[in-house]
C-alpha cells in the first residue's frame, strides 16, 4: 500500500456554499495518514446550508421520476461494488482505524450491506410499501375511487448512528427514494462513509447531490440543531433512549418525528437442531451473528436460549459456541475497547464465575470473547463486545414471561427450529414484542424493505394528498365540452 | 481457631506493628499468606487453580490472584469458619440491596492493629491524642459497618475526654454539631472532624443555608472518607475541599482522605500535608498493583488501570482484592480516579444500564 498523506473533508455541502473554519483530526495506519476536515459551524451555516438543500430539492430531485432516482442510486451503488473504486478502497483502509472494528469484517459487511441497494433491491423495497411506486411521481387513481399521491418532506434531518458502518447509507437512499433534501448529522465514532457515499452521487449526479448535506456536530448543540430542526419537515434519530428523547424535546409536535431507540436481540435453537450433525451449524451461524460488528448492533444477539433434549445439551452448546467465538476471533479479532468497557466484561465475568450456577467460558487472557451459560432461563443482557448468555430450557416456550418487561426493547429473534413449531414460535414471539424472526446466521443482515422495529420505513416518512371523487365528479360540471 | 492461625496472625501483628520492614518482608509474609489462604479458603483455591497459580508456581507477590470484590458478595471466603466471628462487615449495598458483600473477621485483632497503627501514622503524626468530632454512626449503631468500627476506634484510642459523636439513632445532629463547634472556636481549641464523606455533604448544605461558617482554630483537621454512593449530591475531590476551606476556614493542607473497603482490612490515606495532591499511600503492608483492565497484567508505571490491593492484614478471606476503581501509580501511592461506571455502549444494541434502568433494577 501507499504511505502517504491524503486529506479529506469529514463533511458534504452542496459545492455553491463556502464554509471558512475548520478543525483536523489526524488519523495514522500503517498506509499512511489521513487528515480530517472538519468545519467549524454556526447557525447561520445550518440556515445557508438547508435553504440551498430545500431550493435544489424543489427545483431538482422534486421533477425526477422515482425511477430515475433509483436508476442514480444504482449508478453510485454499482461503483462501490467495484473493489477498485477509490472512495471504497479509502473507506476499507480508514473505517477500521476510525472504529477500531477489524479491517477484513469490514470489507465484508460493507460489500454484503451495499448489495442490498442495487436497482433490483430498491425496486422490491418500493413495492414492498406502496402498491403502485407511482405515487411518489403522479396522482394515481385508488381501487374505490379518487386519486392519490405521496410527498415526501421537503427536507429531513438524520441524525446518524455510528456503531455500525454504513447504516447512514441506508438513511440517505430512503430519503431519495422519497424525494427528499436531506441534512445528516453524523457521529463522531463514524463520520466517514456517509460522506464518502454522497461523493459517489456527486459523480453520478452533481445536480442531485446538490440537495444533500452531510455534517459534523457534538450531539446537543442547541445553536445548530435548533435551526437544523427549525428547517426541517421530518426528523429521523437514532441513539440511546436518553439522546433520542433529548431531541425529540427540540421537535415541536407538527413535525414528523420518528426514532430508532436502542434494541436488545436473542437467538432461540430447539431441540430439533441439535442432532450432533446440525448443530455444528447454529452454533457456527451464532458466533458469527454474535461476533459481527463487536455486537454493536441492536440485530446482534446477547442472549441465546437453547432446549434441552437434543443430542447436544445447552452446556455443550455453550461450549461448542465458545469454541466457535475464539475461532471466529482468530480470523477477525475485536476491536481494541476503552477501559470501562473491558472492566464491564471482566466485571459481568467475575459476577458470573461465583455464582454456583452459572459457568463461565473466556478468552483465557483478555476479554476477547465470553459465553456465560446458565441452567436456568432467564432475561439479561450482555456488556457487548461478544459476550453472550446461553440458558439452557426445557421448552423454548418457557421463555416467554422472562421476556414481558423488556417488551419496548424486543427486537429480532434469530431461530433454529422446525417448520412445525415456526409460526406457533413467531406468533408468541411477536406478541411479547419482537419484530423480526429470523434464521439463526441471518441476525446481523437485516433484508431491504423490512419492517425496521416494526414500522414502515417510506411510508412513515411520507404524507398523502387525495383528490377525493367528489371533487373529480363536481370538475366535471364546469368542463365547457360537457355534453 | 487452628494452631496455623494464631501464628498466621502473631507474624502478621508483628509486622505490622512493630515494622522497621523491607520490601523482602512483604514479599515473604505475602507468600506465607498466600499459601495459608490457598489451603484454607476453598473458594479461592479453585478461582487460582483455574487460573494454574498455587503456592508452588507463585514465585512473587505480584503474581498472587486477586480475587474480585464480586466474590465477597457471592461466596464465602474464609480461612478460619467460626460460629461466633468478633466482626461481619458487610458493604453498603447502594448497588444491589439484596446482595451485599461480606468480610468475615474471626478476630479483629490484626483488624485493629491495621487501623491504629496507620491512623497513628497518618492522621496523627505528630500529637497522641485529638478531640475528635465524628458526623457518622458509631459502633453501637451499626455493628457490621467497618466505618463505624473505624470511628469508634479513633475515638477509644486517640480521642480525647470531649470527643463526641455526633450522628445520632435519627441521624447528623447538625445544631448539636453546630453549638459544639461554636464552642472550640471560642476556646480556640483545634478539633479533628471525622466522617462520611456524604455526611459532610449534608452538614455544609445545612450550613450554606442558614449562612453558618465557622473559624476552626490552626491545627483543626477535616477527615473524610468513602465516596458519596448516592447518598448525598456528588461533588468532586476539588469542590469537597473547596467547601471544607470555604465552611470550616482551614488552609489546604487540613484534609485528610481516607480510601477504604470493607472487603478490605487496612485504610490507605491521601494526606494533604504529605503528599502531593490526590496521592493515596499505602502503609507498609498493603501494596497495590494498576492493572490493564483487559488482560489483568500490570500496566506499564504511571498507565491508567484497574486496582488490586494487596493486604496482609486481611488474613481470613483474601489478601489481594481487585477492585473496579481505576487508578495510576505515582511516586508513593497512587490516584483514584474513581469507580468506572458503564459508558454509553456505542452501538444501538442496549447496555445493560439503560436495560436494567427500564426494569426498574
Amino acid at each position: 500500500m501507499r504511505n502517504e498523506q491524503q486529506e479529506i473533508e469529514a463533511y458534504f455541502i452542496p459545492d455553491t456554499i463556502q464554509l471558512t473554519s475548520f478543525t483536523t483530526r489526524e488519523l495514522e495506519s500503517k498506509q499512511g495518514k489521513l487528515i480530517l476536515k472538519y468545519p467549524v459551524l454556526s447557525g447561520e451555516d445550518i440556515q445557508c446550508i438547508t435553504e440551498t438543500i430545500k431550493a435544489n430539492q424543489k427545483n431538482y430531485l422534486d421533477k425526477l421520476q422515482t425511477t430515475e432516482v433509483i436508476d442514480l442510486v444504482d449508478a453510485a451503488v454499482q461503483k462501490w461494488l467495484d473493489p477498485d473504486y477509490h472512495w471504497r478502497q479509502l473507506a476499507e483502509t480508514w473505517l477500521p482505524v476510525i472504529t477500531g472494528y477489524d479491517a477484513e469484517m469490514i470489507r465484508l459487511e460493507l460489500k454484503r450491506f451495499l448489495r442490498t441497494f442495487r436497482k433490483k433491491e430498491l425496486l422490491r423495497f418500493l413495492v414492498e410499501e406502496f402498491d403502485d411506486p407511482a405515487v411518489l411521481d403522479d396522482f394515481r387513481p385508488r381501487k374505490k375511487g379518487g386519486l392519490s399521491k405521496a410527498y415526501g418532506p421537503d427536507l429531513i434531518l438524520h441524525f446518524f448512528s455510528g456503531n455500525v458502518p454504513g447504516l447512514p447509507v441506508w438513511n440517505l437512499v430512503m430519503g431519495l427514494l422519497v424525494k427528499s433534501g436531506q441534512l445528516g448529522k453524523t457521529s463522531s465514532s463514524e463520520p466517514l462513509l456517509p460522506v464518502l457515499f454522497a461523493k459517489s452521487l456527486e459523480e453520478v449526479d452533481p445536480e442531485l447531490a446538490k440537495t444533500l448535506a452531510v455534517l459534523p456536530w457534538k450531539g446537543g448543540e442547541d445553536q445548530l440543531e435548533h435551526p437544523a430542526i427549525q428547517a426541517a419537515e421530518a426528523v429521523v434519530a437514532y441513539g440511546s433512549s436518553e439522546s433520542v428523547e433529548n431531541i425529540r424535546k427540540g421537535v415541536p409536535a407538527h413535525k414528523r418525528f420518528l426514532s430508532y431507540g436502542h434494541k436488545i436481540s436473542f437467538a432461540m435453537v430447539g431441540k430439533e437442531a441439535l442432532t450432533l450433525d446440525l448443530c455444528r451449524e447454529s452454533v457456527h451461524s451464532l458466533a458469527e451473528d454474535v461476533s459481527v460488528y463487536d455486537q454493536q448492533g441492536c440485530v446482534s444477539p446477547q442472549i441465546i436460549y437453547v432446549e434441552q433434549g437434543g443430542s447436544v445439551s445447552p452446556r455443550e452448546f455453550a461450549q461448542l459456541l465458545a469454541n466457535e467465538m475464539d475461532h471466529y476471533n482468530r480470523k477477525k479479532p475485536r476491536g481494541p475497547l476503552l477501559e470501562s468497557e473491558a472492566l464491564a466484561i471482566q466485571s459481568f465475568r467475575s459476577q458470573h464465575e461465583f455464582q454456583i450456577e452459572s459457568s463461565v467460558y473466556g478468552h483465557p487472557d483478555d476479554t476477547s470473547w465470553t459465553v456465560v451459560y446458565h441452567p436456568e432461563p432467564d432475561f439479561e443482557p450482555s456488556p457487548l463486545n461478544r459476550t453472550v448468555h446461553v440458558f439452557s430450557c426445557t421448552h423454548l416456550e418457557q421463555v416467554y414471561p422472562k421476556l414481558s418487561s423488556y417488551r419496548q426493547y424486543l427486537q429480532t429473534a434469530g431461530v433454529a427450529v422446525g417448520p412445525d413449531r415456526l409460526f406457533k414460535l413467531s406468533e408468541d414471539l411477536g406478541k411479547a414484542g419482537v419484530s423480526r424472526v429470523c434464521a439463526v446466521g441471518k441476525m446481523a443482515q437485516a433484508p431491504s424493505g423490512w419492517h425496521h422495529d416494526g414500522q414502515f420505513n417510506l411510508l412513515n416518512l411520507i404524507r398523502w394528498t387525495d383528490i377525493e371523487t367528489s371533487a373529480e365528479q363536481h370538475a366535471e360540471q364546469y368542463d365547457e365540452d360537457s355534453e | 481457631m487452628r494452631q496455623q492461625t494464631k501464628q498466621m496472625i502473631e507474624q502478621l501483628l508483628s509486622f505490622i506493628i512493630y515494622r522497621g520492614s523491607t520490601g523482602k518482608d512483604f514479599q515473604e509474609l505475602a507468600l506465607t499468606l498466600f499459601s495459608y489462604q490457598f489451603e484454607h479458603n476453598l473458594p479461592y483455591k479453585k478461582y487460582c487453580q483455574k487460573r494454574r497459580k498455587t503456592p508452588l508456581t507463585v514465585k512473587h507477590w505480584q503474581e498472587i490472584p486477586a480475587m474480585p470484590i464480586q466474590a465477597f458478595k457471592e461466596l464465602p471466603l474464609a480461612c478460619e469458619s467460626t460460629r461466633t466471628p468478633e466482626a461481619v462487615f458487610l458493604t453498603s449495598g447502594t448497588t444491589n440491596a439484596e446482595k451485599r458483600g461480606q468480610n468475615i473477621h474471626p478476630a479483629l485483632a490484626v483488624w485493629d492493629g491495621s487501623m491504629m497503627t496507620a491512623f497513628k501514622q497518618f492522621v496523627l503524626p505528630e500529637q497522641q491524642t485529638a478531640a475528635i468530632y465524628v458526623l457518622s454512626p458509631a459502633e453501637d449503631l451499626n455493628q457490621h459497618s467497618s466505618l463505624s468500627r473505624y470511628l469508634t476506634n479513633a475515638v477509644k484510642h486517640f480521642g480525647t475526654e470531649d470527643s463526641r459523636f455526633f450522628f445520632k439513632e435519627k441521624g447528623l445532629d447538625m445544631e448539636a454539631l453546630t453549638t459544639a463547634l461554636k464552642v472550640k472556636e471560642s476556646r480556640r481549641e483545634p478539633v479533628l472532624l471525622m466522617g462520611a464523606s456524604s455526611a459532610y455533604v449534608h452538614f455544609i448544605d445545612y450550613c450554606t443555608e442558614r449562612d453558618l461558617t465557622f473559624h476552626l482554630a490552626e491545627g483543626s483537621r477535616i477527615f473524610d472518607t468513602g465516596g458519596f454512593k448516592r447518598q448525598s449530591r456528588e461533588l468532586s475531590r476539588e469542590e469537597l475541599y473547596e467547601s471544607f476551606s470555604r465552611v470550616f476556614d482551614v488552609g489546604p493542607n487540613s484534609f485528610i482522605n481516607m480510601y477504604g473497603m470493607t472487603e478490605l482490612s487496612s485504610q490507605i490515606y491521601e494526606v494533604t500535608a504529605q503528599s502531593p495532591r490526590f496521592e493515596k499511600v499505602n502503609p507498609d503492608w498493603v501494596k497495590t498493583l494498576v492493572l490493564d483492565p483487559e488482560t489483568l497484567r500490570p500496566v506499564k508505571a504511571g498507565e491508567v488501570g484497574v486496582l488490586a490491593h494487596y493486604d496482609l492484614a486481611n488474613w481470613n478471606s483474601c489478601m489481594a482484592v481487585l477492585t473496579e476503581d481505576m487508578g495510576f501509580e505515582t511516586e508513593n501511592g497512587f490516584v483514584l480516579l474513581g469507580r468506572v461506571e458503564g459508558s454509553e455502549a456505542r452501538g444501538c444494541s442496549i447496555a445493560v444500564d439503560e436495560l436494567m434502568r427500564a426494569n426498574g433494577k
